[in-house]
């Protein structure tokens, strides 16, 4: 057995990795030498992540779930006409300012000619939004109650499913990433549920209050927080805290189970989901090696 | 005594003549190869056009276009049961012992090989190309490929990268897979009949324009040459979406007397283009294995190219230089390659290329390969199952339920057109074989 080892060696040249050359002598083609799959790397790129964090960034899901809450208990108070148009005003107004107010703290990048620019765009906006208050009005007159409603749930879904929760579409000063498709689908989603549901209300002036209050939250709430998460950590925490026991304190007077509903989605956001992720990274396999195509190392500009 | 068994082979696949490739080229080369050693050899592929029926080629190749229409990409539209009763009627017509499927985007390969499993047949499978794992389209096309590796009788690979790549993404052992590598038709590509002169030095790239084939990375390269060497000139031939970026580089940089870009250049055309050079450039961003590589090293050029996939396997030292995919290594390596010129006879490499790769070469090892899938032992339906059990918790039980239905309906088909109504198709020997059959008849 030894003499027939030591003459195999002796006579046959060692395997190579070479398609060469046709038959390497003294070695079949199915031949699996010790160096396969030698140059493979698995799970590369994986990012180990800790419970804690994750249950912290989920925060921000859970934040923006409460702020669309709050909408729709508006929109609710509104129909029920438990709401009557002035306040509503009021509470636009009021919520224009401490938007401002909240900008102006936060940002250090804020300058006299962007700060003039954003209350021109805003008198526009304003103006465009009072011109077209009866357009919205008597938009929807021939559709049933029920289609409406239905579609507005279905787009809302639609907007928190595809909604960039990290970023902001509209872009704030000093944001790096380019909104996607998606968050622009979500914001078109969130826009059009606010138009179908303004055209149930019975005046003008209600139209341009919820118009204005819907949209002012939709297009500007995630600028304002993402400002606010950039600004301090901490103060982010405690305001989705306070935003969150104010948002289950209104839907329990509104509707006892939609309050359990709702506890129950943020308890399986913060918590649930979190932990299921950490389980599932076991799971994750990676394969990275010389088959792989290869990465252009520069941008590609037409 | 006579050893060597005939065996009747039938090699499926969407891609074949009047497509030119990779794919198309191995089949075709291969088939004669194996017609010449003795073996019977028959391929079918979808009609192309008006090309529909049978169709004889050199040698006796008989051709079975079957008409269906290609609907992406070159493929047939992946019905799983209705290519059934056409393929049993041709394996039983023409006596077929060996199913050989290529390609693994190619869906009437892996139809064909489930039924020839489903009769059982044996079968072998070659893959020529190299997929990744994270994307969508590729992890749909793993699971196919797992599935129908799962109950294969050898597989065959054309690069030793391209085994590791296939095993890793079916899950098949390594064993079972058989490293042959394609080769290059050395009398069609010969070199010059003199040698050029290397007062200017020609650049020769030939390859579809498009981002898996780095054109993106020709465009880098391209102008930094130009601006380092004087005397470098580029011949650009092939067509593709980016050739307008190609385009646009050569105004901006005002190449054009430097640049000739060519258009598409038809397969006859290839060793004419290429013998008008000194280096051949590759800038592939992934390759199983590259055959235009072999081509320009049969027609004596010295190739540059990008260490991807199986490349490095392909060439010996002295015939290639390697770069890695970034612009700024690929300019060093045309250095190199350019200053390696004086010293390389293109007469030398394409007799050294004569004796590294041939045809012959690769039918005798695919002949190998066969002879060890007839031996494996014939296993029914219900000892056959276990093996797509493994495929995954609920593909597993998916694609045992697909087996089961094809089973069925073979049966069905067995009823309805017994085997004993096909009419087989008598053996037609070539001239070469009918004198050795009567020498031995009289021996």
């Amino acid at each position: 057995m030894m003499k027939g080892a030591a003459d195999r060696i002796s006579h046959h040249p060692k395997w190579k990795k070479v398609a060469y050359g046709g038959m390497q002598q003294g070695y079949d083609d199915n031949y699996t030498d010790e160096s396969f799959l030698e140059a493979m790397v698995m799970n590369a790129n994986v990012v180990k992540r800790d419970l804690f964090k994750v249950m912290q960034d989920s925060v921000s899901i859970s934040q923006y779930l409460c702020i669309v809450t709050l909408v729709i208990s508006v929109w609710i108070h509104t129909l029920g006409s438990v709401i009557d148009e002035t306040s509503l005003l009021k509470l636009d107004v009021g919520l224009l300012a401490l938007g401002f107010s909240v900008l102006l703290l936060t940002t250090s990048q804020l300058s006299q000619q962007l700060l003039s620019r954003y209350l021109l765009n805003i008198s526009f906006f304003i103006s465009g939004l009072y011109i077209l208050a009866p357009v919205y009005h008597t938009l929807t007159r021939s559709i049933s109650s029920d289609s409406i409603y239905a579609l507005t749930v279905s787009l809302l879904v639609v907007h928190l499913f595809l909604h960039d929760y990290s970023g902001s579409t509209i872009r704030p000063p000093g944001a790096l990433n380019n909104p996607t498709l998606a968050s622009n689908i979500s914001l078109n989603a969130s826009i059009v549920a606010s138009v179908l549901v303004a055209s149930r209300l019975p005046s003008r002036h209600h139209v341009f209050a919820i118009m204005f209050f819907s949209l002012q939250i939709f297009l500007f709430a995630p600028l304002i927080t993402f400002c606010i998460k950039k600004y301090s950590f901490k103060l982010h925490m405690w305001f989705s805290f306070a935003l969150m026991i104010m948002t289950l304190s209104v839907v329990f007077q509104l509707h006892r189970m939609l309050f359990v509903l709702l506890l129950g989605l943020l308890v399986f956001v913060s918590v649930v989901c979190p932990y299921w992720l950490i389980r599932m990274q076991e799971y994750k396999f990676e394969i990275n090696g010389p088959w792989d195509e290869a990465k252009l190392c520069f941008d590609i500009t037409e | 005594m006579d050893k060597r068994r005939r065996h009747r082979i039938l090699m499926v696949s969407d891609f074949f003549y009047p497509n030119f490739g990779g794919v198309e080229n191995h089949i075709y080369y291969l088939s004669q190869c194996l017609l010449k050693l003795g073996h019977k050899v028959v391929v079918v592929t979808h009609a192309y056009g008006k090309r529909s029926g049978v169709r004889y080629m050199t040698g006796g190749l008989k051709v079975y276009y079957v008409p269906w229409r290609p609907f992406i990409m070159q493929n047939t539209l992946p019905t799983f049961y209705l290519t059934l009763p056409i393929l049993r009627n041709i394996i039983v017509r023409e006596k077929i012992t060996v199913v050989h499927g290529h390609q693994a985007f190619s869906t009437l390969c892996h139809e064909a090989l489930m039924h020839a499993r489903t009769m059982g047949y044996k079968v072998v499978f070659t893959d020529h190309s190299l997929y990744g794992f994270a994307d969508v389209g590729s992890i749909h096309m793993n699971k196919v490929l797992q599935f129908t590796l799962a109950d294969v009788d050898q597989a065959i690979c054309v690069s030793h990268t391209s085994k590791e790549n296939t095993v890793l993404r079916s899950g098949i052992l390594p064993e079972k897979v058989f490293v042959i590598p394609n080769a290059v038709d050395t009398a069609m590509f010969t070199p010059a009949p003199n040698r050029l002169s290397c007062d200017e030095i020609v650049i020769v790239v030939i390859s579809r324009l498009v981002y898996r084939k780095g054109a993106d990375l020709l465009v880098e390269v391209i102008p930094e040459v130009c601006r380092l060497f004087s005397n470098v000139r580029f011949i650009v031939g092939g067509d593709g979406p980016k050739r307008v970026r190609l385009e646009e580089m050569r105004e901006k940089y005002s190449l054009q007397d430097r640049v000739d870009m060519l258009g598409a250049v038809p397969h006859a055309q290839v060793r004419s283009v290429l013998i008008s050079g000194h280096i051949f450039l590759n800038s592939s961003l992934t390759e199983a294995f590259c055959i235009a590589i072999l081509e320009a090293a049969s027609c004596g050029l010295l190739t540059v190219s990008t260490r991807v996939g199986g490349v490095p396997e392909v060439l010996p030292d002295d015939m290639i230089v390697l770069a890695e995919p970034a612009p700024g290594d690929m300019v060093w390596a045309i250095r190199k390659a350019i200053f390696m010129l004086p010293s390389i006879d293109p007469h030398v490499m394409h007799l050294h290329m004569k004796s590294l790769y041939s045809w012959h070469d690769v039918a005798k090892r695919t002949e190998i390969v066969y002879d060890r899938a007839l031996q494996s032992s014939e296993k029914n339906l219900l000892q056959r199952l276990p093996r797509y059990l493994k495929c995954g918790a609920w593909a597993g039980k998916l694609f045992c339920l697909v087996m089961i239905v094809n089973f069925l309906l073979l049966r069905l088909l067995a009823l309805w057109q017994p085997v004993e109504s096909i009419e087989e198709v008598p053996d037609m020997l070539s001239v070469q074989h009918q004198d050795e059959v009567m020498e031995h008849d009289f021996s």
